[in-house]
């Protein structure tokens, strides 16, 4: 890597334009090791995860079809709806307490855009060469070689892509059942256009967008910067240290020639996913992938000066200021945060698995029986979220000497089952007059976390 | 850097080929992209409250929307198209305000 990076001639200034396609070379060191880890950490998660069983069930299913999200043995129903919400706020706020922290870790390491895109430029590597063969690749003829490395990138691209669509529809529909269809070719039309659909956007983003994206598209790219302050953990070039720049012999003494350490030698540029030149100071192009870092610390190694020229940094301490970890802006985003993850895990937690609706019936506002009591009716739906059956039991509250009566004393429901029946609701002759506001409550006996209830109202002459 | 092992490279990346994302790539994908995340969180909140089964159930809905898969899609085009419309129009106003004003002040 570093015969390669030193092989280089020192260009002059910036060649590198927004607008031409770039080739980032590639790089070995510490960060892109780090990067390698998280990108096949992440691309593991979302290739296998929806192969593994769990309580004999996909263990992440988004059952669109059935409507119901199944995460590792807990149902979620269209009704707890409110937890989707709130995991979505919960991801934003981190985004913004990392942000703060550490910068755009989430770009250089998380990002969908970045995980894909470096496989693709994996393949395309493999298949056409290192950055100048595929920069010659591309500048040539199309003869016999260019077109058979062409179609077997393009094939292998197509493939992982096909594998990557067929995988996205298996988080939204059970995946076993699918591939079944898949290979049998007996996917449903609607499967299939979504199958499709994001085979291709994988294929545009990581094979010919890339950082594109970032650039154009990406909207965090552009609000991360009210995220930062002087303490935040930018990538930056020690221009203290590197300034003035220029070439040099190695066993020279460069601090004599006037030069400080860096030799300009344009390998942070070459290496840059976004093609900008990181000696220029903080810009929104940078996503923070320390690929800059890793070529400049070969360098340094290689002419035996100190690592670091580019670096890991942040404002306050390339100003030679103490940078601060905890700032008011770290501290309320970190409080909300937890506040937020810690109801979460909470209400998760003792979640009730049993739902209840209520509705009155429409036909009569209530009738006098022949003892003088007075009947209201409900049509109440029991909703058993759990993944066994239970037996619930209904009662109300609210008005001295209400009393319930439903078709049986016990209502078995099934796991995943709405169960609707009517229910009578009677009060004593001369209890209560006009409308009134009763509650009604369906617990399974001898189990506490069993239990919701609902409010009513129950009318009197 | 060169100096000490010789043999500056002849460097090919100025002669790269341009990129494919001119300026109406770019104005297409500013349209596209914010609406297609607008269009998502719709998508998400709308069926959240809805099953798209309500949509086939009507006498005169077409019959290929009587699977939930297929509401669901129809749904997510829907909001896409209607963002789409939203970030285009907002793209030509910004585009166009400043030849606008120029425009009213001769």
């Amino acid at each position: 890597m570093n015969d390669q990076l030193a092989s280089e001639s020192p260009t002059t200034a910036s060649l590198y334009q927004a607008h031409l396609k770039i080739y980032p070379r590639e790089v070995s060191g510490r960060f892109d090791r780090l990067r390698q880890a998280a990108v096949w950490a992440l691309l593991g998660l979302y290739y296998l995860l929806p192969w593994v069983p769990w309580d004999g069930r996909q263990s992440v299913l988004f059952d669109l079809p059935a409507r119901k999200f199944y995460v590792f043995g807990i149902v979620f129903w269209p009704q707890d709806f409110i937890y989707l919400t709130w995991l979505l706020v919960i991801a934003g706020l981190s985004l913004f307490f990392f942000t703060a922290v550490a910068g755009r870790l989430w770009c250089g390491f998380a990002c969908p855009q970045t995980v894909w895109t470096e496989v693709f430029v994996r393949i395309e590597r493999l298949i056409e060469g290192d950055r100048n063969r595929r920069i010659k690749l591309d500048r040539g003829p199309w003869n016999r070689d260019k077109i058979l490395r062409k179609a077997a990138k393009h094939t292998l691209w197509v493939v992982l892509a096909l594998w990557t669509g067929f995988t996205f529809v298996g988080f939204f529909t059970p995946i076993q059942s699918l591939a079944g269809k898949v290979i049998g070719f007996a996917t449903g039309p609607w499967e299939t256009f979504w199958v499709l659909f994001y085979s291709l956007a994988t294929w545009g983003n990581a094979g010919f967008m890339r950082e594109q994206v970032c650039k154009y598209m990406c909207p965090y790219a552009r609000f991360q910067s009210a995220m930062f302050d002087r303490h935040t953990l930018i990538i930056a070039y020690d221009s203290a240290r590197g300034e003035p720049r220029g070439a040099r012999l190695r066993q020279a003494d460069h601090r004599a020639q006037g030069l400080g350490d860096c030799v300009d030698c344009q390998a942070c540029v070459q290496v840059c996913p976004t093609g900008i030149d990181i000696r220029e100071g903080l810009q929104y192009e940078c996503i923070a992938c320390a690929a800059c870092i890793d070529a400049c610390d070969g360098i340094m190694d290689r002419m035996g000066y100190p690592r670091g020229l580019v670096r890991f940094t942040s404002q306050s301490a390339l100003e030679q200021r103490r940078p601060r970890l905890l700032r008011p802006r770290v501290l309320v985003y970190g409080t909300l945060l937890g506040l937020l993850v810690g109801t979460f895990v909470w209400s998760i937690a003792t979640r009730t698995p049993v739902a209840l609706d209520v509705m009155r019936d429409r036909n009569a506002l209530y009738r006098t029986l022949p003892d003088g009591s007075i009947e209201n009716v409900y049509l109440v739906r029991i909703l058993n979220k759990d993944t066994t059956a239970h037996r619930f039991v209904l009662s109300a509250r609210g008005l001295p000497g209400l009393s319930v009566d439903t078709d049986r004393p016990q209502h078995e429901v099934a796991a995943g089952e709405v169960y609707s029946l009517p229910v009578r609701v009677r009060l004593p002759a001369g209890a209560a007059r006009g409308s009134r506001e009763i509650v009604l409550e369906v617990a399974s006996p001898g189990k506490p976390q069993l239990r919701t209830e609902r409010p009513a109202r129950f009318f009197a002459p | 850097m060169t100096q000490h092992n010789g043999t500056p490279a002849a460097e090919p990346q100025q002669d790269a080929p341009p990129a494919t994302l001119g300026r109406f790539a770019q104005d297409v994908a500013v349209t596209l992209w914010p609406s297609f995340l607008a269009a998502s969180v719709a998508t998400m909140v709308f069926f959240a409250f809805l099953d798209p089964l309500l949509f086939g159930e009507a006498t005169s809905s077409p019959a290929w929307l009587e699977s939930r898969l297929a509401g669901y899609t129809a749904g997510f085009f829907f909001f896409w198209a209607i963002c789409t419309l939203s970030s285009a129009l907002t793209l030509y106003l910004v585009r166009t305000a400043h030849s606008a004003a120029a425009g009213s002040r001769r």
